[in-house]
């Protein structure tokens, strides 16, 4: 391990979020603020001087409470939110992959959708063209192709969601993968394994990974190294059963 | 350098048009006049307002009919464009939120879908031109001064997608004051002089539909005093909008 780059390196990164007491969103309301003054917000750090590193091809997990800021902790590193102060330095295409599904337009067909999470995704037209059948193949949706998604099971949703989601990722083979409690694409027990199995491929393929997960079997499972994540400050970095073991007494 | 920014634009764009058609779809969907409702909206309002022709103004002005429409289908586009813009970010929280999506997508697709309908619009318009024998040769220039105005848009959606992210009933005010511009706009009267007119004169829509009046119906090239003031006015609004976007575009995660 010594001598492989690094990809992820964070350095006394903190993250503030300010809570405002009341809301005053509205268009009135940001008047009587300019005019009556700014009310004061509560501030707190959700990330407080995290320092860590992962190499190439390293797997590390991330446990904690409910906003113990694991997820804001990933959203820093893919660049959805800026932080505050310290050094961030990522070396590679990122991905943050936060639940398979948040997009699907129930009022088109499953091959509209194929098309427009995928464009979200970053794919272009003429990747997804050829990416597409193996997609629908994947979901085991062939004949519902032009079938619109309202009509769907949820079972095939979350089928059709994963299967978008993980052929996309692997298309663009990310260098920096951050997965955020998400293992496995719902669905019935043989599919389950289908995307288990998937998932394996997509993390075992020599990118770094964070993952995120109350599921401590996963972490023990399948990371190099654990996390423990309290009140935004990183308590404890060891082996995982170490960490797991230490989460469990708390 | 250069390319990594070719490729980062022809992303967005991209990404904007996939967007767009989603909508489209999405608009048209279930519907059995499908299309034909962008039409609708502006035919009626064209054919009230020829109705009213004679209360409305007392100037007899060369091919009105020509004149009303052409006015207002730009105005249309300004309208739909802006409008769409002012809950764009928060109506794509969900992907703003959990994937490093280009937020410029969102609102390029907007303006797009206003875009799409102008240019069924462009058509009757056409339609109307070749009915009152006037010369399509007009035509020629419109992209010009399209082209500037969609620019002058996209520079306003840049502005009104950021403020919207800090103001929740920012579309209430806006079609408020879409319609005050609305009135200010030479759409259905004529003005040439009093306060009227000197509303008229500073509202920015006011050169982009006095120019494409000029040269489409009227077969005169616009004043050149006319170009200067769109292409600042546009390359402007262009300009501060992406100044403001840029600055608060990483906020918008934590906030929509």
């Amino acid at each position: 391990m010594e001598n492989k780059e690094v990809r992820i390196k964070l350095e006394h990164i903190s993250k503030k979020f300010k809570i405002g007491t009341k809301k005053k969103e509205s268009f009135l309301g940001k008047i009587l603020n300019l005019t009556l003054g700014v009310e004061s917000k509560k501030e707190f750090f959700v990330l407080n001087d995290v320092s860590f590193e992962v190499k190439a091809g390293e797997i590390i997990g991330i446990i904690g409470k409910n906003g113990a800021g694991k997820s804001t902790l990933l959203r820093v590193i893919a660049g959805i939110y800026t932080s505050d102060s310290g050094i961030l330095k990522t070396n590679g295409r990122v991905v943050y992959l936060s639940g398979f599904g948040s997009g699907l337009k129930t009022k088109l067909t499953m091959a509209e959708n194929i098309f427009l999470i995928g464009s979200l995704m970053g794919l272009s037209q003429k990747d997804l063209r050829n990416k597409f059948d193996e997609i629908v193949e994947f979901s085991g949706l062939k004949e519902y192709v032009n079938t619109k998604v309202y009509q769907f099971s949820d079972g095939m949703v979350s089928r059709l969601n994963f299967s978008i989601g993980i052929h996309c990722l692997l298309h663009k083979n990310p260098e920096i993968l951050l997965i955020d409690e998400v293992f496995g694409g719902g669905g019935d027990i043989d599919f389950q394994k289908k995307a288990i199995a998937k998932m394996e491929e997509l993390i075992k393929c020599g990118a770094s990974v964070i993952i995120v997960s109350h599921s401590l079997d996963t972490i023990k499972k399948y990371c190099d190294k654990a996390l423990l994540l309290e009140k935004g400050k990183i308590v404890l970095e060891d082996v995982p059963e170490r960490v797991v073991g230490s989460y469990l007494i708390r | 350098m250069i390319k990594g920014s070719y490729n980062k634009l022809k992303g967005i764009l991209g990404l904007s048009l996939s967007l767009a058609k989603a909508q489209f779809k999405l608009r048209n969907e279930g519907s059995y006049l499908g299309i034909f409702w962008y039409l609708l909206d502006p035919l009626f309002m064209f054919l009230i307002l020829l109705f009213l022709r004679n209360v409305l103004t007392n100037k007899s002005v060369e091919y009105y009919p020509a004149y009303l429409f052409l006015g207002l289908i730009m105005f249309n586009l300004f309208r739909h464009g802006t409008i769409s813009s002012t809950k764009v970010i928060s109506s794509n929280s969900g992907f703003i939120k959990t994937m490093n999506v280009n937020k410029e997508s969102f609102v390029i697709s907007g303006l797009l879908q206003a875009i799409f309908s102008h240019l069924f619009e462009i058509i009757i318009l056409i339609s109307l031109m070749i009915y009152l024998n006037i010369s399509l040769f007009g035509l020629l220039f419109y992209p010009f001064i399209f082209g500037l105005l969609v620019i002058f848009i996209l520079g306003f959606s840049f502005i009104l997608s950021t403020l919207g992210v800090y103001i929740n009933d920012l579309a209430n005010v806006w079609s408020v004051f879409v319609n005050l511009l609305w009135f200010s706009t030479p759409i259905y009267y004529v003005a040439t002089k009093g306060n009227i007119h000197f509303l008229n004169k500073i509202n920015p829509l006011f050169y982009f539909i006095d120019s494409a009046r000029d040269s489409l119906i009227y077969g005169t090239f616009s004043s050149f005093d006319n170009w200067i003031i769109m292409i600042t006015i546009s390359l402007v609004f262009l300009l501060i909008g992406l100044i403001i976007f840029y600055k608060n575009k990483n906020k918008f995660a934590e906030l929509a």
